[in-house]
Formats: C-alpha cells, sequence, structure tokens
C-alpha cells in the first residue's frame, strides 16, 4: 500500500467504510510509515475537534414552534378514506345541526324578543297617553288642521292615509317619543275608547319578521299584551304602531283604514 | 431575497395547511436543529438561517410527493437546503474558494504532504484549538468544503453526501479530503 492510497483511507477507516481486509493493509501501512501515522493522529484529533468543540447552533424556540403549528396532523394510523373525510364531515355536520336547529331557534327567539321590546313601548306611550292631563298638544278641527301643526316639530313628515270618520273620530295630535326617536302621536276614538297611533322613523329599529298578519296591503305585528292590542307596521320609511284596549276587531278595521293599501 | 423566502414560505404554509404533506410526517421536524445549524453555517447570518431553514421546510412540504418514505429523510431535506441556499443566497456571498475545490491542482497535495511531516506540532495545536477557532476557520472555507464537512459531521455516508451536493461519490471522498486539509492548514494558523 501506497501512502497515497492509504491517506485516501484514513477517514473511511475511522468511519467504519472499510473490509477486514483494506483495514489489515492499512493498519500495517501505518506500523512503518511514520508520516501517515502522523496523518492518521492528525484526522483523529481534527475529528474530535470539530464534533467536540465546533459550536452547534441550535434553531431558535420560535422558529421550532412555528413549523410544528404550521406542520399538518398526521392522520390516524389504518385510517381510510371515511376516517380522512371524516376529520372534516364531522365538524361540518356540526355546523349544519347548528344552522339547521340552532340558528332557526335562536333567530325566533331573537325576533319574538324584539317584537316584545317593541310592542312593549307602544303599550307604556299609549298608556302615558291616557294618564296625562293633556296628551294633546293639538286639537283637532280634521287631519288637515292636525298634520300641518306637526311642521318643525320632527325631523320627519308624518304620512296618515285616513283622516277619521264618525266609526273612528280623530281627536288630535302631539309629539312624543317611541324608544329613542320621536313620533307623530295621532289619538283617535272609538265611542269611549282611546286609539293611539304612533309614527316614527323606522330604520335601526328590530322590527319583528314572524307571526305577520296581513293588514291592508302589507303585514302587520297583532299581538295582546296587558290588555292592550298592538299593531305595529312599516310603511317606507315610517313606521306605526296603534295601540288600544278597544275590541280587537274594531281595531282591526282601523289598522286596515291606516295601513297602506295593496 | 425575503420577498422570495416570504412567497415560498406563504405557498409553502398554503400546502400544509391544505395537509398536502404526502409521505412527510412530522419527524421530519425534527431535523431542524441540523438544518439550522447548518444554514447558520452557510449564511454566516442567524436571520437568514432561520428564513433558510423556513423555507427548506415550505420547500418540503410542495415537494412531498417526490420524497419515498422509509428513505433518509435527513439527506433529503440537507439536499433541498442547500439547493435553496445556492439558488438565493450564494450570489450575494463572497465565495473564499474560487472555483472550488474541485479545480485544486493535485501538485498542491504535494505542500500538504510536505507539512505533514512537521512532527507533533500540529498534533499538538489540534488538541489546544478552542471552538471559535474552529469555527473561525470552518466560515473561512468556500461553500462545499464547509457543506461536504458539516454533512460528514451529520454522520451522511459519502453517497448521502453525494445525493445532497449532486455530484459523484468519488468527487465527494476527494472533496472532502481536501477540505480536511485545508481546514487542519488554517488550524495550524489559528493556533499559538
Amino acid at each position: 500500500m501506497t501512502c497515497d492510497e492509504a491517506r485516501n483511507r484514513l477517514l473511511d477507516a475511522r468511519r467504519g467504510r472499510l473490509d477486514p481486509e483494506a483495514l489489515a493493509a492499512l493498519r500495517g501501512h501505518l506500523q512503518t510509515c511514520a508520516a501517515c501515522a502522523h496523518e492518521d493522529a492528525a484526522e483523529a484529533l481534527l475529528s474530535e475537534a470539530l464534533e467536540g468543540r465546533l459550536p452547534q447552533h441550535a434553531a431558535p424556540v420560535a422558529l421550532k414552534r412555528r413549523l410544528a403549528a404550521e406542520w399538518p396532523r398526521p392522520v390516524t394510523a389504518g385510517a381510510g378514506p371515511w376516517r380522512r373525510w371524516g376529520r372534516y364531515l364531522v365538524p361540518a355536520a356540526a355546523v349544519a345541526a347548528v344552522l339547521l336547529i340552532v340558528v332557526p331557534l335562536a333567530n325566533q327567539r331573537a325576533s319574538e324578543r324584539a317584537a316584545t321590546r317593541m310592542v312593549a313601548e307602544a303599550v307604556n306611550d299609549h298608556l302615558r297617553i291616557l294618564a296625562s292631563a293633556h296628551p294633546l298638544d293639538i286639537e283637532s278641527g280634521g287631519i288637515h288642521q292636525v298634520k300641518p301643526w306637526f311642521e318643525g316639530r320632527l325631523d320627519f313628515a308624518p304620512v296618515i292615509r285616513f283622516d277619521g270618520d264618525q266609526d273612528f273620530p280623530l281627536r288630535g295630535g302631539a309629539v312624543g317619543y317611541y324608544l329613542d326617536r320621536k313620533a307623530a302621536v295621532f289619538v283617535f276614538n272609538r265611542r269611549l275608547h282611546t286609539i293611539s297611533l304612533f309614527v316614527f322613523r323606522a330604520d335601526g329599529l328590530p322590527w319583528p319578521a314572524r307571526g305577520l298578519q296581513p293588514v291592508g296591503g302589507g303585514q302587520a305585528h297583532v299581538t295582546t299584551s296587558r290588555g292592550f292590542t298592538s299593531v305595529l307596521w312599516r310603511d317606507g320609511e315610517l313606521g306605526y304602531a296603534l295601540v288600544s284596549d278597544v275590541d280587537p276587531a274594531d281595531l282591526a278595521r282601523l289598522a286596515e283604514r291606516l295601513a297602506p293599501k295593496s | 431575497m425575503a420577498r422570495d423566502v416570504g412567497e415560498a414560505y406563504d405557498h409553502g404554509m398554503a400546502s400544509w395547511r391544505r395537509g398536502d404533506a404526502g409521505g412527510l410526517g412530522r419527524e421530519a421536524l425534527a431535523y431542524a436543529d441540523t438544518l439550522y445549524n447548518l444554514a447558520r453555517y452557510l449564511t454566516h447570518s442567524p436571520t437568514d438561517a432561520e428564513d433558510l431553514v423556513q423555507e427548506t421546510y415550505a420547500r418540503a412540504l410542495t415537494a412531498a410527493h417526490q420524497y419515498t418514505p422509509g428513505t433518509n429523510l435527513k439527506a433529503w431535506l440537507f439536499r433541498i437546503l442547500r439547493n435553496t441556499f445556492l439558488s438565493q443566497y450564494r450570489h450575494e456571498r463572497h465565495n473564499p474558494t474560487v472555483g472550488g475545490l474541485d479545480t485544486v491542482a493535485p501538485t498542491s497535495q504535494g505542500v500538504e504532504q510536505a507539512q505533514w511531516l512537521r512532527g507533533d506540532l500540529e498534533l499538538d495545536r489540534l488538541r489546544k484549538v478552542v471552538g471559535e477557532e474552529i469555527e473561525r476557520a470552518l466560515m473561512s472555507l468556500g461553500e462545499e468544503a464547509r457543506t461536504v464537512i458539516l454533512l460528514d459531521l451529520e454522520g451522511l455516508t459519502e453517497v448521502e453526501i453525494a445525493l445532497v451536493v449532486g455530484c459523484p461519490v468519488g468527487t465527494v471522498k476527494s472533496r472532502l479530503s481536501r477540505a480536511r486539509a485545508a481546514l487542519r492548514a488554517l488550524l495550524r494558523d489559528y493556533a499559538p
């Protein structure tokens, strides 16, 4: 074995890549060649320095966490196509159940709460009219006298489709409030009963979307609360709340006259 | 460079989120330290090394279908890392080994042989050399020399190193031998 051949095999010998015969030949050469023996010792020391003293730079923890967080989770062993799709189908089914059952129920309850709130406000406002010693700001000389009175007192022009008649005479009007906004209040009578009509801007209110009944050419929410019947409807940008303890059938007749025609 | 790294990373991450890991398992993440270590010695920069490792994993995911389970995953990842480095970093760096180790003239080996005969002085210096000096010497070598030394240090066989660097096994053998000889020569100068 020449020195070049021996030196070319030094690293192979240390890495265990030589067969026994070649290893024996190399060892024989190193025993008789001081230069190659020195070279073998120097290579061993270099490996020792690299393996033991060369700084090893570990990946930053943040990098590892980022990589681990982004790496896809393994599919469970033995998972077939159904299990594989199940990862997506199960959550999807849960979402569908929520959409089909929970969401409609939640919507229904939200709608009911909204209707209750608007009805309660209408009844309370009607009670204020009844309790007030001077409920009317303008005594009625007819709708053409009452409507102009609101000019400058409201930020909208109340639209009234019914002027009053013998069955439902218009007593007068006032400026009131409905929830967070001003309202035009019209007071009708039905025999000895007082009927209040509140007209206000309809935007931004939680109008009930369920349980509506046809009134005139539109839809209205009709309900009874605390002995008072209330009829709520929208007509364009305006909202209407009609409230009274009069017979519901009579109130329905008045609502038909006030509501938009089909 | 940062934009390229970011785009590749985003693309890779999109594949990951689709669960498109192919034959790659989470054991690939176990090589983050060794990949980062090689990246540090290749790029000279902690920030660039981090970007390089991120892009390596991103590219690994996009090429997951090319990996055969059961083969050397570590070597496969090293190959991606080095190719990424060569394509994006090398032109920005000064390479001290002009022409590469493979172009070293055979006659220069004779000079090294003469130095081998200088007695025990070199052995004493190698015993006393400290980590900082080894690192500085290693970093002053060319990329090819650093890569083969570090891959050998990681325990890769010559065949595996050949796959990583994309050259014949014989070339790896001579390249590694010359790289180690160059490192020893540098360490002789650093030692007291």
